[in-house]
């Protein structure tokens, strides 16, 4: 658990340090949001109604860059293998790293909503419950995130490896997730989000205990 | 289903003519692969016992 | 490593599946009565429903490779592996395929979203993209591992996926695509997927060799049975 917290502190350390970076990953994420608007026209009726698929879609091509970023610290002067070298155990690395990208990924999600809120007039007043299913989304999406950018850093190609094997993996955190924020947004009379956030924590629960089984053998060496 | 569906043959001829062509094609592949193989490894154990 | 076996079973299988696939589509076209609904488009069924099956036993075959190599670290398996990853996306393929000619003159649409389609479509990307990392990665032993490890994962999604995707349809389409077979029509049906079987076992056989042979050319001999069992790391987690 300690050694956990101190690989946490670490990456929520770099995180800091970088920071001019995520605010370039935003600045993405936004780009992205404002081509979607021009993809579909200037019909307000319409982009309301797909707000939720365009937030989700622009946060995860943005989880693409946050998550491949999480682990070139690790990667220049071979910092991975001293710091497997110290006690502390694989698992306790990818936890700390899982959160912190989670953290930044949650942060990335939340910043995006008062775009998505100008863009396509798509609010909501359930502020608590979007940032839930915002935290649950990106849980899912940090997880085997997390363990494939950690293949990848290791690799060429790699820009276009961690997406090609991350997004089949997620499909369904995109479809609840834009379901569950589509409901917050357009109205949920037959109160059918908590399913959906359900099936978001059941996706998160699963890929955070495998990834944590796995992570040794992906950074052995 | 509503009523029966008409001239349906040329759709059935479409869905075997594929599954005969993606599996053939691909059995040949790995044949061909497997062959390329067999023959490279021959020429490297004739190399390493000749030299 | 032992020598790869030059038994010519494979190509028994291979020529067996060929002969029964044969067989069971003569049947199922010639012999067998149409669809009181569907009329001839029902024959597709005879090789759509055969594919599923061989397609999802295909990947789970694979993914028992991947646990079996995480296991022992024997290179059999990450040649097996690497077999039936790509005879399992080869099928999967093809089960889209064959579901887009079914759908079109049933549904007028040639994707109708159904369930178990749009799954295998999505597993196609998941495991081709495997096939894709085993591509870029140049060490064997780190190639092996991450293949295994992402076959895993990508196989314990499957049923989230599918149920996800089920869900999500369902809010939209009342009936799901219907792929029962009634009684009458079970010996095309049950001789095609046969027939398949062997064939793609006995492709996943050879195919198996020629990862087998592709490795000694890459791994300095003499080449271990097992892959370099790293610093007695425990197969799954573990500390270090």
């Amino acid at each position: 658990m300690r050694s956990l917290l101190v690989a946490l502190r670490k990456d929520l350390l770099l995180q800091w340090r970088s920071r001019t970076q995520i605010v370039a990953i935003f600045a993405f994420g936004a780009a992205a949001l404002l081509l979607f608007s021009f993809a579909i026209g200037p019909d307000s009726l319409a982009l309301r109604q797909h707000a939720a698929g365009f937030l989700w879609l622009g946060l995860l091509l943005a989880s693409t860059l946050s998550l491949a970023e999480s682990f070139e610290r690790e990667m220049e002067e071979q910092a991975l293998e001293g710091l497997l070298l110290l006690p502390a155990s694989a698992r306790a690395l990818y936890y700390g790293k899982a959160i912190a990208n989670w953290a930044q990924l949650a942060l990335l999600g939340a910043a995006l909503v008062p775009v998505t809120v100008v863009l396509y007039d798509a609010g909501t007043l359930r502020l608590v419950s979007l940032l839930g299913v915002i935290l649950l989304g990106t849980a899912g999406l940090s997880a085997p995130g997390t363990l494939y950018a950690a293949m990848t850093a290791q690799i060429r190609g790699r820009q276009t490896l961690l997406p090609l094997l991350l997004f089949p993996l997620v499909v369904p955190v995109l479809l609840a997730a834009v379901k569950a924020t589509s409901l917050l947004i357009l109205g949920d009379p037959m109160g059918q989000l908590r399913p959906w956030a359900t099936l978001l924590a059941a996706f998160a629960v699963i890929h955070w205990a495998l990834g944590g089984l796995l992570f040794s053998r992906v950074v052995e060496d | 289903m509503m009523g029966v569906v008409e001239g349906g043959w040329g759709f059935v001829a479409a869905a075997y003519v594929v599954t005969a062509a993606v599996l053939g094609a691909y059995a040949t592949t790995v044949f061909l692969r497997y062959r390329t193989e067999k023959d490279r490894a021959a020429a490297k154990a004739e190399r390493e016992t000749g030299a | 490593m032992k020598e790869p076996s030059q038994s010519r079973a494979p190509q028994a299988a291979v020529a067996l599946g060929v002969g029964l696939l044969l067989a069971g589509s003569y049947w199922g076209l010639a012999k067998a009565p149409g669809e009181i609904f569907m009329g001839d488009v029902q024959r597709i069924m005879y090789v759509h429903v055969p594919t599923a099956w061989n397609a999802m036993l295909a990947l789970t075959f694979a993914f028992v490779c991947a646990l079996s190599f995480l296991f022992t670290n024997a290179w059999k398996w990450d040649n097996r592996l690497e077999a039936a990853m790509e005879i399992g996306v080869v099928l999967s393929l093809l089960l889209c395929m064959q579901g887009a000619i079914w759908a079109k003159p049933t549904w007028g649409v040639w994707w109708d979203w159904d369930p178990r389609l749009t799954t295998t479509a999505v597993m196609v990307f998941a495991f081709g993209g495997i096939l894709a990392l085993r591509a870029f990665v140049d060490d064997p032993v780190k190639r092996a591992v991450w293949s295994a490890v992402a076959c895993i994962v990508a196989f314990a999604d499957v049923p989230i996926v599918y149920f996800s995707v089920k869900w999500w349809n369902s809010l939209h389409q009342a009936q799901s695509t219907p792929q029962t077979v009634s009684k009458a029509f079970h010996w095309p049906l049950r001789i095609n997927a046969f027939g398949i079987l062997f064939l793609w076992t006995g492709l996943v056989a050879l195919r198996a060799r020629v990862a087998a042979l592709r490795l000694r050319n890459e791994v300095a001999p003499p080449l271990p049975e097992r892959a370099p069992d790293t610093a007695g790391a425990p197969a799954l987690g573990g500390a270090r």
